[in-house]
């Protein structure tokens, strides 16, 4: 059985994208998300046609276990706080790749109490920057507007790959040497901060 | 001597000042565009940059405040 336990908190653009990337952990990924496929998710989500309509969270566990033979595990439920604890138990790293600010608050909450460290992974509204952030140093920003779409279309899908793969890399490293490093992620650099 | 990080349409580039320890986001936005419209941060060339170019724009303060970074919300990521 393995040890570890690395649970991701919505699985959009960033979480699914970043947990694909984790495939070679020995590790257990966990997902974390109500929300269901759509088409307009295909551009800029690790998700293809044959998901659409499923639950995220499910569609992602059955992609990882039929396109790579790696087992994981789903939770396609809202993530509230009568669940946290239930979701994130014995969770080795809370992955935050949620959209809003007050499920990133629940979790940063949930971490603080429960003494889990919390990576949180997040981007501008334009597709230009993105920061990988231990929970020490994080602190949520509001949506403009409320409900605020973004990443819809596949504009911004270098963006979001370059910034998976920083998130990978930060969970990797933790998990393998117990480093936090945090970084800033534009357009055409990942600057260490 | 501290450190002004500013982020614009997915670039970064340093700016090395003497630290105010009284200045404020606003103070720090303003003076962000002053300097890069002057000209003065290496990789952001912005001569017409608006005065409210960095409107919304959020302001870290790490390691004890040695090093500001001036950047764009980041309300997303799934």
């Amino acid at each position: 059985m393995r040890e570890q336990r690395v649970v991701f908190c919505g699985v959009g653009a960033l979480g699914s994208s970043a947990a694909v990337l984790c495939r070679n952990l020995d590790a257990t990924l966990v997902f974390v998300d109500f929300d269901r496929v759509e088409s307009k998710n295909l551009l800029s989500q690790a998700y293809v046609k044959q998901s659409v309509g499923k639950n995220k969270a499910e569609a992602l566990k059955a992609q990882l276990l039929n396109f790579h033979g790696v087992k994981a595990e789903s939770f396609g439920v809202r993530l509230t706080t009568d669940n946290v604890a239930t979701l994130c138990a014995k969770a080795s790293l809370l992955v935050d790749c949620f959209d809003n600010a007050a499920s990133r608050q629940l979790l940063s909450e949930y971490s603080r109490k429960a003494n889990v460290p919390l990576l949180h992974a997040a981007v501008s509204g334009d597709g230009t920057f993105g920061l990988v952030r231990w929970d020490e140093r994080f602190k949520p920003d509001a949506e403009d507007v409320a409900g605020q779409a973004t990443c819809e279309g596949g504009e911004h899908l270098p963006l979001i790959g370059l910034l998976s793969a920083t998130v990978a890399r930060a969970i990797q490293d933790f998990l393998k040497a117990g480093v936090q490093r945090d970084s800033m992620v534009g357009l055409a650099a990942v600057t260490p901060t | 001597m501290a450190i002004l990080n500013i982020t614009y349409q997915g670039l970064s580039a340093d700016y090395g000042f003497e630290l105010d320890a009284n200045l404020s986001d606003a103070d720090v936005r303003r003076v962000a565009v002053e300097i890069v419209r002057a000209g003065n941060v290496p990789g952001l060339n912005l001569p017409h940059l608006g005065d409210d170019a960095f409107a919304g724009f959020v302001v870290d303060r790490l390691q004890g405040g040695q090093r500001i970074y001036l950047r764009p919300k980041v309300p997303f990521g799934a």
